[in-house]
C-alpha cells in the first residue's frame, strides 16, 4: 500500500497513430520518498523513461505530468502539477509548474504521474481517468488558441474533464511553446512543442478516486494554520498588487533588464507599473484552486477585454523590448497566451532580434526597440513560423544567434538556450550564479537567489562565497517546494522551512521524515537534474552567462558601475561545485550517484566523463 | 549621489578604520558609548563607513575597552598597548586591513556629522595627489583623524611609535603627505552640495558639544515606498527628517523587518534600522519578497 497522498504508480501512455497503449509503472516507497513528486519525481521519471540522446520532439521523448502528495489536500497553494521533459530549447531537462484543477483531477485519476510518449497520426487528444487512457481525434482543434481549445473540449467532453492544452505555437513546434490549463502556463523550456510533436493538442483528466492522507486531522489543522498565515505580511505583495509590483521597485534599484540587457532601468517603467495600472485598470483578482493568496491581477484593456498580467510578461514584452505603452504590452501578452508562447523566451528572443536589426545583422528594418506594433508583428510571425524571421525566432535566441552569426551570440539573452528572466545578473550576483548553474537554464523559479541579493545581508554587486551559499540554499528550498508541491509565493510564511515542510509531509504521508532528510532530498533532486543533463551532453562550459553580462559593465543610476567578470563568475561556479560536492567539471562522485535511486544512467555519466559516445542505451524504455 | 564605485584606483578598494580608544577626559564618559539616535556614536561612525567604503571596516579599541554593539560587518582590532595615543591605533588599524585594502579612511569616533562625500573626497585625494597620506586641513585645522592613509604606512607608523614619536605630525618627514584644504575639499561638487560647511570634521569633546550636536535636526531624506508598501504613505517620493534608516521607515509608516528592506540611493540593500542617513540620501522601501 502506498504512503498517504500517493497511489504508488505512474501511467505511461504510448500514443500510437490512432490509439494508445498504457502501462502502469509502479513507484515504490523508496523512490517516492527520495523524490517526493513534482519536479523531483519528474526528473526521476525522465531518467527512467527518456532514452539517452532522445530528440525532444521525437516520438520516443517522454512528457510527464507529475502530481504530488499534497495535491488534493486542503493545504493552500497545493493544487499544482509539474510538466517535465527534455527541452527542445535547451536539449536538457526542463520542468515547469502550473496550477489549479488539472492538478487535482489528474492525480485523482489514480496516478502520481501521467507520462505521454509516441505520436498520433493526426491531431488528437489524450483522455485519462481511472479506467485508463484513450485517444480521440481532434482535427477541429487545429490552430485554436489555448483558451478556445479548452472551451471546445469542455463542450465536447463535458465539464468533468480538465485539460492541459497547447496553442498554435505548440502545434508548429515553436521551441518555447507552453502547455496551459485555465490560462496558467507550464511556460518554460518548450514543453508545448514536445506535446505538439506528438500530434496531441491536449491531455484531459477526470477525477474518479481518492488519495487518503495518513493523518487527516493533522492535515486539516495544518491547512487552517497555513491559510491563516497566507493572509499575513509575507504574501501582502502578491495579494495587493501581484508579481507586477516588482517592476517599479526593480527599476528603482537598477535590476530591471531593459533593451536586451543594455540597461537596468527603464524610463517607461512607471507607465507599466502595477501601482499605476491597479488604479487605472485593475478590475479583478483571481486565484488558483486551493489557493488563499490570490496573486493574479487582471486589468482592463483599452478597447475592451481583460488581461492577466505578471511581472515576467511585462518585463519581457515591455522594458526588455523597450516598449512602454501598457496597451501594447497587454496585447503582446494576450497574443502569447493565445499562441501558447513563453513570454520570457518570446520577449528575450525578440529583444535580441531588435538589437540585431538595429545593428544590421538581420534584414528586418521595421523591428526596432520601443515599437509595440513591431513586437506584435514579430509574435505573430513566430506563432505561425512564418518563413524567414518567424522561423528564425521560433528557434529561440541561442539557435537564432548561431544561425545569424556576427557575434550576436554574445548578446543572446540566454543560458543553456533558455532566455533570461527579469533579474539583472550584474546587480544581483547571487542570482547571476543561480542563473548560470541551474539545470533548466536561466531560471528564476528553480533558483531564487535574488532573495539573498535583495535581503540586505550581502553586497549584491560583488559576488563571493556568501553569494554561493545563498544560491545553494535557495536552490535547495526550491527543489523541495517544487516537488512536494507548494507555491513559492508562500515561502515567506515559514519560519523554519525544512522542519515545517517535513511536518506537512509527515501528516500527509505517514513517513517519519524530518528536516535533515528533506535537506538530503533537496540535494538529491538538484544532483539528479545535473546528472540527467550530463548524460545529455552538458558540460561545465554550459554553467555560464552571456558574454555581454560578463564583459560589459553596467552604469547605474546611482552613479556606481556594476561589473560581473568571467573570472568572478567562474570563481563562484567553482565554489558552487565544491558546495555541491562536485568535481571541477561539475560532475558528482560515484558515491553520490549511488544515492540517487536511479540504478540506471550512472554508467552514462561515466561514459560521458570519459568522452565515450554513450549512445544506444535502452534504459529509458524498460518498465519495471 | 556619487558612490565609492566611481573613484579611480586605490579608493575603489578602500577600508575604513574607526579609533574607539582615548580617554574622553573632557567628556567625562567614553565617547564610543554616547547615545546617538537610537544607537551610539561609535555605531554611527562605523556604520557610516560600512555604507561608504567597499573594503573592510574595523574598530580599533584599547585592550580591555568595553564596546557597545557594532554593525555586523565590522570587526574589532585591539591595540596591543594601551595609552600610546592615536598613532598606535592608526598603526594597528592599518596593519589589520593591509592585506585587504590599499588605503583606508581613518577617523575618530566623535564625528557625528561625517558625510560619505567627505570620505570619498579624501580617499580620492590619495590617488589624485599620489600621496601616502591625504590630510584634510579643514576649518583651519589639520585633521589626521579624518584622513586617508595608504595601508602600507602601518609598519612605518608602528616603528615610529616604538621610537616614541607619538604625534601624527611626525609622519610628515617620513612619507608623502598631501594637505587638502577647504577649497580643495569643496572643489568636489558633491561635497560642496551635501556638506558645504564641512561639518564632517565637527567633533565633540565636551558635554556641551554633545548637547549641541543632539539639538541639530536630523538630515532631510527622500523616501519612497514601492508596491504594497506604498499604502501607508502614498505613492511617489517625499521628504522626511531621519537620522537612521529605522527612523526613515517609521516616518514612512513602515517597520524594517523580514518582509521589508530598504535600498539606499538606488544601490545597496539594507535592513539595519540603525544605519545612519545623511543629507542627500534617498531611500526606497521594497518588499523583501521579490518573487515574480
Amino acid at each position: 500500500m502506498a504512503a498517504g497522498g500517493y497511489f504508488g504508480r505512474a501511467l505511461v501512455v504510448d500514443v500510437q497513430p490512432d490509439s494508445v497503449t498504457s502501462t502502469v509503472l509502479p513507484l515504490d516507497d523508496g523512490v517516492l520518498r527520495a523524490y517526493l513528486g513534482g519536479v523531483g519525481l519528474g526528473c526521476w521519471l525522465l531518467h527512467r523513461l527518456a532514452p539517452q540522446g532522445v530528440d525532444p520532439t521525437g516520438a520516443a521523448s517522454p512528457l510527464a505530468f507529475v502530481f504530488s502528495p499534497l495535491v488534493g489536500t486542503p493545504l493552500t497553494t497545493s493544487a499544482k502539477f509539474a510538466v517535465v521533459a527534455k527541452s527542445p530549447l535547451s536539449g536538457l531537462l526542463t520542468d515547469a509548474l502550473a496550477s489549479s484543477r488539472f492538478a487535482i483531477a489528474g492525480k485523482l485519476t489514480g496516478h502520481d504521474a501521467i507520462v505521454v510518449r509516441g505520436r498520433a497520426a493526426t491531431l488528437s487528444v489524450v483522455l485519462v481517468d481511472v479506467d485508463g487512457a484513450r485517444l480521440e481525434p481532434a482535427a477541429e482543434l487545429a490552430g485554436l488558441s489555448a483558451a478556445d481549445t479548452e472551451t471546445a473540449l469542455r463542450q465536447r467532453f463535458g465539464r468533468g474533464w480538465s485539460a492541459a492544452v497547447i496553442g498554435p505555437a505548440g502545434e508548429r513546434g515553436v521551441r518555447y511553446a507552453t502547455i496551459s490549463h485555465d490560462g496558467r502556463h507550464a511556460g518554460r523550456g518548450g514543453l508545448g512543442a514536445v506535446l505538439g510533436a506528438k500530434n496531441v493538442k491536449a491531455v484531459l483528466v477526470r477525477a474518479g478516486t481518492r488519495a487518503p492522507v495518513a493523518d487527516p486531522d493533522a492535515v486539516l489543522a495544518a491547512a487552517r494554520d497555513l491559510r491563516e498565515r497566507s493572509f499575513g505580511p509575507a504574501t501582502r505583495k502578491y495579494r495587493e498588487l501581484g508579481t507586477l509590483a516588482n517592476l517599479l521597485a526593480f527599476n528603482a534599484v537598477s535590476t530591471l533588464p531593459t533593451r536586451n540587457f543594455t540597461a537596468a532601468s527603464f524610463d517607461g517603467a512607471p507607465r507599466l507599473a502595477a501601482e499605476e495600472l491597479h488604479e487605472l485598470r485593475g478590475v479583478a483578482r483571481n486565484s488558483c484552486a486551493s489557493c488563499s493568496i490570490g496573486c493574479e491581477h487582471i486589468y482592463s484593456r483599452r478597447g475592451g477585454g481583460q488581461q492577466r498580467m505578471e511581472y515576467e510578461n511585462v518585463f519581457a514584452l515591455g522594458p526588455l523590448c523597450g516598449v512602454s505603452d501598457p496597451d501594447q504590452v497587454f496585447a503582446a501578452s494576450a497574443r502569447c497566451d493565445e499562441l501558447g508562447l513563453d513570454t520570457i523566451s518570446a520577449g528575450g528572443t525578440i529583444a535580441w532580434a531588435m538589437e540585431c536589426a538595429e545593428r544590421g545583422l538581420i534584414d528586418a528594418p521595421w523591428l526596432r526597440f520601443g515599437d509595440g506594433a513591431a513586437l506584435l508583428r514579430a509574435l505573430d510571425a513566430i506563432g505561425c513560423r512564418e518563413p524567414g524571421l518567424g522561423e528564425l525566432l521560433a528557434e529561440g535566441s541561442r539557435r537564432a544567434a548561431l544561425a545569424v552569426g556576427g557575434g550576436s551570440i554574445d548578446f543572446a539573452p540566454q543560458v543553456k538556450g533558455l532566455e533570461l528572466p527579469g533579474y539583472e545578473p550584474r546587480t544581483l550576483q547571487s542570482m547571476a550564479l543561480g542563473l548560470a548553474v541551474n539545470a533548466r537554464g536561466a531560471d528564476h523559479n528553480r533558483s531564487g537567489a535574488y532573495e539573498a541579493d535583495l535581503s540586505g545581508e550581502l553586497d549584491r554587486m560583488h559576488g563571493g562565497p556568501a553569494h554561493v551559499a545563498a544560491a545553494v540554499a535557495t536552490e535547495d528550498r526550491a527543489a523541495v517546494m517544487d516537488s512536494m508541491i507548494l507555491c513559492k509565493f508562500l515561502r515567506g510564511v515559514f519560519d523554519d522551512p525544512f522542519a515545517e515542510w517535513a511536518a506537512l509531509l509527515r501528516s500527509v504521508t505517514g513517513w517519519d521524515v524530518d528536516a535533515a532528510e528533506l535537506h538530503a532530498t533537496a540535494r538529491r533532486i538538484v544532483l539528479a537534474k545535473r546528472v540527467f543533463n550530463l548524460r545529455e551532453g552538458a558540460t561545465a562550459a554550459d554553467d555560464t552567462l552571456p558574454r555581454r553580462l560578463l564583459e560589459t559593465p553596467l552604469e547605474l543610476d546611482s552613479g556606481r558601475t556594476a561589473t560581473l567578470t568571467a573570472e568572478r563568475l567562474q570563481a563562484m561556479v567553482a565554489d558552487y561545485y565544491r558546495a555541491r560536492g562536485l568535481d571541477g567539471a561539475g560532475r558528482p562522485p560515484a558515491a553520490d550517484l549511488a544515492g540517487l535511486c536511479l540504478d540506471l544512467g550512472l554508467d552514462v555519466v561515466d561514459q560521458h566523463n570519459s568522452g565515450a559516445a554513450a549512445v544506444g542505451s535502452d534504459h529509458g524504455t524498460q518498465l519495471v | 549621489m556619487v558612490s565609492i564605485g566611481q573613484m579611480d584606483g586605490a579608493g575603489d578598494e578602500a577600508a575604513g578604520i574607526v579609533l574607539a580608544g582615548g580617554r574622553s577626559s573632557r567628556m567625562g564618559t567614553a565617547k564610543a558609548d554616547l547615545a546617538w539616535h537610537g544607537s551610539t556614536l561609535l555605531y554611527r561612525t562605523a556604520a557610516l563607513l560600512t555604507r561608504t567604503v567597499p573594503g573592510p571596516v574595523v574598530v580599533v579599541a584599547a585592550p580591555d575597552q568595553p564596546l557597545p554593539e557594532l554593525p555586523r560587518a565590522v570587526t574589532v582590532v585591539r591595540d596591543p598597548v594601551e595609552g600610546l595615543g592615536p598613532m598606535q591605533g592608526i598603526a594597528a588599524g592599518l596593519l589589520a586591513v593591509a592585506d585587504r585594502a590599499p588605503c583606508a579612511f581613518v577617523c575618530s569616533t566623535d564625528l557625528p556629522f561625517l558625510h560619505p562625500a567627505f570620505v570619498r573626497r579624501v580617499l580620492h585625494a590619495i590617488d589624485s595627489y599620489r600621496a601616502d597620506l591625504a590630510l584634510p586641513v579643514a576649518r583651519g585645522y589639520r585633521q589626521p583623524l579624518a584622513a586617508g592613509y595608504r595601508t602600507a604606512l602601518g609598519e612605518l607608523i608602528a616603528k615610529l611609535v616604538t621610537e616614541g614619536q607619538l604625534r601624527p605630525g611626525m609622519l610628515a618627514g617620513h612619507c608623502t603627505v598631501a594637505p587638502v584644504d577647504d577649497a580643495a575639499l569643496l572643489a568636489d561638487a558633491e561635497l560642496a552640495r551635501l556638506d558645504p560647511q564641512l561639518d564632517s570634521v565637527t567633533n565633540i569633546n565636551t558635554p556641551d558639544d554633545y548637547a549641541a550636536a543632539l539639538r541639530r535636526p536630523p538630515p532631510e531624506i527622500a523616501v519612497q515606498a514601492f508596491g504594497a508598501l506604498a499604502g501607508a504613505s502614498g505613492r511617489g517620493p517625499r521628504l522626511v527628517r531621519a537620522a537612521t534608516l529605522g527612523a526613515a521607515a517609521a516616518a514612512t509608516g513602515l517597520t524594517l523587518d523580514r518582509h521589508v528592506v530598504a535600498a539606499l540611493n538606488g544601490d545597496q540593500i539594507f535592513r539595519d534600522r540603525q544605519l545612519p542617513l545623511v543629507t542627500g540620501d534617498s531611500v526606497a522601501f521594497l518588499s523583501a519578497d521579490a518573487g515574480g
